[in-house]
Formats: C-alpha cells, sequence, structure tokens
C-alpha cells in the first residue's frame, strides 16, 4: 500500500467519521457537553482493550521491560483536553481546567479497562488568546494482571519506572493534586515601604532617594507574595487529602509581576500553582525494600536519569523560576 | 536488490566499501556513541553504515475558514507525505546496503530561510545486520526495520522479549476556529470553558494517533512504544496547528516472553552528582 492510500484508509476506517465532517464534530459537541466520550474514541479504546489493535504506549523500552515483569500491560495513549477562558479568576481557572480534563482523561481510561495511567505529562499548545490556556493531559492506561478493569483508576504523573518502584515499596500512586491561588494588590507601600506615608507628615517619611540607598525587606509585599504560595500550598493539601496520604509535587510555578497604572499606585499581581502526584502509603515508617548499590559513574555529561525528556510536561515554564542560590 | 537504477554511483561506491557478511575488512559508519556501539553489539548487530534519507518538499497553501474547526488535510498531507518519503529513501539506502534495519533514526524539519512553504525533511539512523545473519529481524514485508530508539533502548527492548518494526506516524494539521465578536464579549470576565477550541485540539490529536495506529494495524505490530505527541506550528496561520505522533511498532520476537524470564533492573545510586 502507498502511503496516499494509507493516509486515506486511516481516515475512513473502522466506525470513524471522516476526519474534519460535521459528524465527526458534532459528536465531540455532544460529548463534551454530556460528558461522555465520541463513539469513534471508544471504539478505538474498546479494540485496544480487547488486544484486536495494537497498544500505544509512551513508555521506552526499559519501561516496558520493567512493566512486563510486573505484570503491567500497556493499553491505549489516554488524553483529556479543556480549553479554558478564565476571565474572572485565574485561580479558579487554573484548577478547574485541570480538573475538567483530567476527568475526561479518567472517562477515556475507564473505556479502555485500565487499572492506572502512568507518566501522565500537563501539556499545553499556546494558542494565541488572551486568558485562555488549553489544559492537556497525556498519559498511558495500563492494565494490571489479576486485576478486573477499575472504574475508577489511578492517575499517576510518574512514570511507568517509578509507578513500579513505588509499588514495588508498598506505596500507592492515587491521583494528582492541584494546588493554586492568585490575588491582586493596589498600593505604593508595597513597591516603597513608608512611601505613603510621606504625603501624610509632609516629608517625615523616606524620600525616594533615601530609600534607594537602604538595605531593607520590603516587608508588606513579601506577606503578600508568601500569603500566595501559602494559599496555593493549603489548597494543595486539601486536594491531596481528598486521594490520599501524600504528594510528590513536582511542578512549581509562581509569578510576581507589577502593573504600572495611569494617576494611580501600581498593582502588583501573584499566582502560584503546585502540581503533584499523590500517594498512599499502606506502611508508613517501613523502610523501602530495596536493595542500593552506590557506584561511581564514569560519565562526564548529564546521566541520562537527570536528563530531561524532550516531551514532558509544558505547561509551565518552570525553569523561569530562577536559579539555586 | 535491484536499487542500482536509483542510486548514483558515488552512493554505490561506498556501499560497497562497507562492512557487511563475507567482507569483513570493509569499514563502517554510524554515529552511535561508544555505549550505544558496545549495547548494539551485545544485542547481536553490527552497524553497517550510516542511512540518510532528504526530502525537500514544497508545501501547499490552504486556509481554514475563520470560524471553522477543521483539518487542513493539504498540509496533512504535505507533512506526512514529506516525511514519509525521507524515510523511505533512508530505507532504500538499508536494503542497499544490506541492512536488517535502521536504530537510532532521527527525523528532523528544518525551515529554509529563502521560503515560507519549503520545508526540509531529514531522516538518518545507523544500519545494522545480525551478526550472525539471521533472518527473523526483518520489518514488515521484507524491508529493513526502521525505530528511533537509541542503541541503548534497542538493546532493552530485545531484553523484553520484542523486536522493532518500524516507525509508525500520524500527523493532522488543524485549523482552530476563531471566536466571534459576541461569542468573545459574553466570556469577559467570566471563567467558561471554550469547548469549540478544546474539540478542536482533541480531534486533531485523536486523528493524529487513529493515523499512526492505522499504520501500526498495518505494518502487523502488537504495539508502539515510546509514542511522542509533537506538537507545532510550522510559521502557518496563528491558528493552525500539527499534532504529529510518532513510535516505533514493536511485535514479540517469537512468542511472548514469560514475565519472569525478563531480568530486574539493579538499582543503582550514583555516588558522583
Amino acid at each position: 500500500m502507498s502511503w496516499f492510500d494509507r493516509f486515506f484508509s486511516g481516515r475512513n476506517s473502522g466506525a470513524a467519521a471522516p476526519s474534519g465532517s460535521e459528524g465527526r464534530l458534532a459528536e465531540w459537541e455532544r460529548a463534551l457537553q454530556a460528558g461522555g466520550l465520541p463513539s469513534f474514541v471508544e471504539s478505538r479504546l474498546r479494540e485496544a482493550a480487547a488486544g484486536r489493535a495494537p497498544w500505544l504506549s509512551t513508555m521506552t523500552p526499559v519501561e516496558l521491560a520493567m512493566a512486563r515483569r510486573h505484570g503491567i500491560r500497556p493499553v491505549a495513549m489516554v488524553s483529556g483536553t479543556c480549553c479554558y477562558h478564565f476571565g474572572q479568576s485565574w485561580t479558579l481557572g487554573h484548577s478547574e481546567g485541570w480538573h475538567l480534563a483530567l476527568a475526561r482523561l479518567r472517562d477515556e481510561a475507564v473505556a479502555a479497562g485500565a487499572n492506572a495511567v502512568v507518566d501522565v505529562k500537563l501539556r499545553t499548545s499556546r494558542l494565541p488568546l488572551r486568558s485562555t490556556m488549553d489544559f492537556t493531559v497525556l498519559g498511558t492506561a495500563v492494565r494490571i494482571d489479576g486485576l478486573p478493569p477499575s472504574d475508577d483508576p489511578v492517575i499517576a504523573t510518574v512514570p511507568a519506572l517509578e509507578f513500579v518502584r513505588l509499588l514495588q515499596s508498598g506505596i500507592v500512586p492515587t491521583g494528582i493534586a492541584i494546588g493554586a491561588h492568585y490575588n491582586i494588590v493596589s498600593g505604593e507601600k508595597y513597591e516603597m515601604p513608608g512611601r505613603g506615608m510621606i504625603n501624610a507628615r509632609q516629608g517625615t517619611g523616606q524620600s525616594a532617594r533615601q530609600f534607594a540607598r537602604q538595605n531593607q525587606p520590603l516587608m508588606d509585599l513579601s506577606e503578600f507574595w508568601e500569603a500566595i504560595r501559602r494559599t496555593a500550598m493549603r489548597e494543595l493539601e486539601r486536594d491531596t487529602k481528598l486521594q490520599g496520604d501524600g504528594v510528590l509535587a513536582h511542578t512549581h510555578f509562581g509569578q510576581l509581576f507589577k502593573i504600572e497604572k495611569v494617576k494611580a499606585p501600581p498593582q502588583f499581581v501573584g499566582r502560584h500553582i503546585v502540581i503533584g502526584t499523590v500517594v498512599h502509603d499502606r506502611r508508613p515508617g517501613t523502610n523501602a525494600p530495596i536493595e542500593l548499590r552506590t557506584v561511581l559513574d564514569m560519565r562526564d555529561d548529564l546521566s541520562p536519569l537527570l536528563a530531561e525528556r524532550p516531551h514532558g510536561h509544558n505547561a509551565y515554564p518552570v525553569a523561569s523560576e530562577g536559579g539555586p542560590i | 536488490m535491484s536499487i542500482t537504477n536509483d542510486i548514483p554511483p558515488h552512493a554505490i561506491e561506498r556501499l560497497r566499501g562497507l562492512r557487511k557478511e563475507g567482507h569483513p575488512g570493509g569499514i563502517f559508519t554510524s554515529d552511535f556513541s561508544v555505549n550505544e556501539f558496545l549495547l548494539v553489539r551485545k544485542a547481536g548487530f553490527e552497524p553497517i553504515g550510516l542511512c540518510v534519507g532528504t526530502c525537500v518538499y514544497h508545501v501547499g497553501i490552504q486556509y481554514g475558514s475563520w470560524n471553522k474547526n477543521q483539518e487542513l488535510d493539504v498540509l496533512s498531507q504535505a507533512m506526512y507525505h514529506a516525511r514519509e518519503l525521507a524515510m523511505a529513501r533512508m530505507r532504500m539506502e538499508a536494503a542497499g546496503m544490506g541492512a536488517d534495519g535502521i536504530v537510532g533514526v532521527e527525523l528532523t524539519v528544518k525551515r529554509l530561510e529563502w521560503s515560507t512553504d519549503v520545508l526540509e525533511f531529514m531522516a538518518i539512523g545507523t544500519g545494522v545486520v545480525h551478526a550472525k545473519g539471521h533472518p527473523g529481524f526483518m520489518g514488515p514485508k521484507g524491508q529493513p526495520f526502521t525505530s528511533d530508539l537509541s542503541g541503548q533502548d534497542f538493546w532493552t527492548l530485545l531484553h523484553a522479549g520484542y523486536r522493532p518494526l518500524e516507525m509508525v506516524m500520524g500527523s493532522c494539521v488543524y485549523h482552530v476556529a476563531h471566536q466571534g465578536f459576541l461569542k468573545s464579549m459574553g466570556n469577559v470576565g467570566r471563567n467558561v470553558e471554550l469547548t469549540n477550541f478544546s474539540q478542536a485540539l482533541y480531534d486533531a490529536r485523536e486523528i493524529a494517533m487513529e493515523r499512526m495506529q492505522h499504520e501500526a494495524i498495518d505494518a502487523g505490530a502488537e504495539g508502539v512504544v515510546g509514542v511522542d505527541l509533537h506538537e507545532g506550528s510550522h510559521a502557518w496561520q496563528a491558528h493552525v496547528i500539527e499534532f504529529f505522533a510518532i513510535g516505533t511498532a514493536v511485535t514479540p520476537i517469537s512468542t511472548e516472553l514469560d514475565a519472569s524470564t525478563i531480568p530486574d533492573p539493579q538499582l543503582v545510586l550514583s555516588v558522583n552528582t
């Protein structure tokens, strides 16, 4: 078969309506509104679950070997997308956006008869839209030998290798927790402590020149920023408590910026989001049954275990957070 | 293999000098690192030569309707066709060398400076041959297998009881509808899901995955490892996005290995950070 035939047979195969057709879009519309899956997605997942279609997996060969060794089989790639406009609240928008996307991923995982979804990545495609983000989660649904299909599969951001390692240690990854907070304040005191008093007391406060020369912490701004981070952490804690008894938070993203106003004090906006894998530790305090050997790695460059994977999370530019102190 | 008509004389010259069975004095070329080289040999294969396929492609023009979610099939086809051509040329070179397959295939797309619609696609990898001449490692239809797995991953895959068949891919270029003015005014100051955008991104990704899966079915694969989903917009309009799925289709070596025979990796802690 030439590439061209393949191209077209791909689009017209099976129960799927032709791509881009009105029928296909109408099915998406219905599915997104009613909270189900379009028939062609469902049939793709069902075929894969029954072993009639090849499984798709983000696993590397090492992960495949390790997973198979422990009776875990990849079934299908599952995803969830939610394009969300946060006109009213960044905080709620981000938390809602991820939760909706996760719910859709879970629907797909259930349709695939999965027990868990591993290697879930948080992605965004950066559409040029204001106050809108596309929240996409993407992972590999797996079946564990000897377990019946689950109607509430475990969702884990950890890759298959780490998933297995956690299970070996008696720790079960149970889901994804999100904590987000956003706040906004306005006032000169955030930028220059005591500045507000200058006008009131006719020059008894410090002048801009004095301020520039002095070392001093910006207490109000620190407090404002700290409160945001703390709230985000509390949210994370609350979300974690619903699903398990611990979280391995891998994604931290915070931004603090200033908005200049005409004839008004400047505004300061801070936002912070934390995302992680929730774990359920059945035997806290027990030592992990892992035998470790120390080795001296003769590599000169970064170990492949530390190197960033090319297509991991891309939703938050974590690297822009600043370097170590 | 009667490919001599398609391959220029200097390339034939090069192929003749390469190492293969019955020609042990030849040299080999590869872009392997030392570790990769050792592991490919440990897996029972010998590298014979770098295989390259290039395709410079003029991508046609297609605009999406401003307010419509739709696949831009002219662009989808272009992106797929160009990659397929580059891969086919690489495979042809490998077949000429007598390779059983190509490992560590890298697929790149580059925009050429002078034009916005000319793209350069390149596929490059190292052709390998089974050291004992085992015939069972060829890809579908007796062609050399292709795989984007590194030498290390190739070794591991064989030890997990699978062999690579071919790289499978699916492409979908999609136009995401713009929102009407009234609709966007209605959303000002509100938190809402923009379902038409969700739907477009979802659909585009689904199509790319379906196409890849279909290729895997054609190849007779049991599964696809290392699937990667790229999103890219190759300087098209702002609302045009390409979803590209790629992975290596695999099949069990003979009968599926019993899980207990797969070696458990040893955990080590590297003490020099």
